[in-house]
């Protein structure tokens, strides 16, 4: 019965972890995010995440003034 | 002036560089939402290619970014094989060229483990999803744990796509 038990609370752990979409929006992700970038290029992708990071250092710079 | 990494990469492709993506960068090209502020890459390290990258880096100030006083890049022959990473500075953004990756190995590991992309009409090698997942496993920082869950994540994507 034990043993059943065990195996039982087993699977059911495997079966949270194991679906990896849940486990990132679980952390915090925004998968939809990660949906939209599954649809772009290389080119694209490499493109967005540039914008962001001079923003980001454009942010950073103002600050200090 | 602000990064460009398509740039810096291009040159190191046009320069004959060879070279992988890898680190965080390699999670971008993915489809990865973070943003990070350098570009990594496994290379080989032979004095050969380190002198086609310093080359193709030479007019943009390269410094090596974690030495006092930041020292320029200037290898030779001689002094390329006293290397087995550089983390350098540029005009156009951080560069760290590294010849080992925990969790997969040497150059030709890494190489072989990679997969040709094509950006804004350049052929570059990327680390493909499983063995850029276990190199990140591999270094286990705080940082590390969410891109593996985004790059999980977008293989499931992938998978159902």
């Amino acid at each position: 019965m034990a043993a059943k038990q065990n195996k039982s609370r087993k699977t059911k752990c495997k079966s949270v972890q194991a679906d990896p979409i849940q486990a990132a929006v679980d952390y915090g992700i925004d998968v939809s995010a990660l949906i939209d970038n599954a649809g772009r290029s290389c080119t694209e992708r490499i493109k967005r995440h540039q914008i962001a990071l001079n923003t980001a250092e454009k942010l950073r710079k103002a600050r200090k003034l | 002036m602000s990064s460009d990494f398509s740039n810096l990469l291009e040159r190191l492709v046009k320069a004959g560089v060879d070279f992988v993506i890898v680190g965080g960068f390699a999670g971008v090209v993915h489809g990865c939402t973070y943003v990070t502020q350098d570009v990594d890459i496994c290379c080989d390290f032979s004095a050969a290619n380190l002198l086609a990258l310093q080359k193709a880096l030479s007019d943009l100030d390269p410094v090596h970014r974690m030495t006092p006083g930041r020292k320029k890049l200037q290898l030779t022959e001689q002094t390329c094989g006293q290397f087995k990473n550089l983390y350098l500075d540029t005009k156009i953004g951080r560069l760290d060229c590294l010849s080992f990756i925990d969790g997969l190995g040497d150059y030709d590991q890494v190489k072989r483990a990679s997969r040709l992309v094509e950006v804004e009409d350049i052929k570059m090698c990327v680390l493909n999803l499983d063995a850029l997942i276990k190199a990140k496993r591999a270094m286990n920082r705080p940082r590390d744990k969410e891109a593996v869950l985004q790059l999980e994540a977008i293989k499931k994507l992938k998978n159902s796509q």
